[in-house]
């Protein structure tokens, strides 16, 4: 089974100074790593999203998403921001992490939802933004969200 | 206080579990009871059952889009607010409305 997220997928320092760049720049990653059948589509698809309700949830994390058919499988990238910047946020507060989420559109059932559902779940607790935080390397991240989705989806 | 919730967003990707979670996160520090259905992409998970609601002080449903089987919570007190809202404000959420069903208790 293909992981939803692997080193490639990983921005520590993702240097953009717009919300429109962070989404362009995540996209690129999706796209290299060969998650999507078309890029413009994808981007195109995330940014329409973005103006229904903002996905500036609040604790510095933004969560972008783009269902379609443009998304060949279930994947998630991250991006920690070197500077913050503004996503709308429900609080207001600048955002400081990004997880860009690309899902097809028939994608009901497929088990990697259920990944990306748990990895929501967890981002509301405190202890595990900060861990993600502190991370240092792409590999650290990975291993926090699967350690992460492991307790959960056992749990 | 006993609390149901069901949950749902327009993708059915995020929001309807971080909304979920942080409901059920809010009414553990509370003490309250809390179960909370999820209708997302993946299908309806933890489905409440007729005793649950039945047991329930208040019912609390996300309005970012329609809710399944809405009919099943006719008579209870229905508290609607967007996912959003609960992903950000749910321990304000929950102590209101405990303050309100527990006279500002917290029941075990």
């Amino acid at each position: 089974m293909t992981k939803i997220i692997d080193t490639q997928l990983v921005d520590l320092q993702l240097d953009v100074p717009t919300k429109a760049a962070a989404i362009a720049a995540l996209g690129k990653r999706l796209a290299d790593d060969d998650r999507l059948n078309d890029y413009d589509a994808y981007i195109q698809n995330v940014t329409q999203r973005e103006t229904l309700t903002t996905t500036g949830i609040g604790f510095g994390i933004a969560i972008p998403h783009g269902k379609t058919d443009a998304v060949k499988t279930v994947s998630v990238a991250f991006g920690k921001l070197a500077q913050p910047i503004d996503w709308e946020s429900l609080d207001g507060e600048p955002v400081t992490m990004i997880f860009q989420l690309a899902v097809p559109e028939s994608s009901k059932g497929d088990e990697h939802l259920r990944l990306i559902s748990a990895l929501s779940r967890n981002l509301i607790h405190a202890e595990f933004r900060e861990q993600l935080l502190q991370a240092g390397s792409a590999q650290a991240v990975i291993d926090l969200i699967g350690q992460s989705l492991n307790a959960t989806l056992e749990g | 206080m006993k609390i149901v919730g069901v949950t749902a967003c327009p993708s059915g990707v995020a929001h309807t579990y971080m909304a979920a979670e942080s409901l059920q996160v809010a009414a553990k520090d509370l003490g309250a009871e809390c179960h909370v259905e999820t209708q997302g992409q993946i299908g309806i998970e933890n489905t409440l059952d007729a005793a649950t609601i039945q047991a329930a002080d208040v019912v609390i449903l996300t309005n970012d889009i329609g809710i399944k089987n809405e009919e099943r919570f006719r008579g209870k007190p229905v508290l609607r607010v967007g996912s959003g809202d609960l992903i950000k404000k749910s321990a304000i959420i929950v102590k209101k409305l405990a303050a309100k069903f527990d006279g500002g208790g917290v029941t075990a």
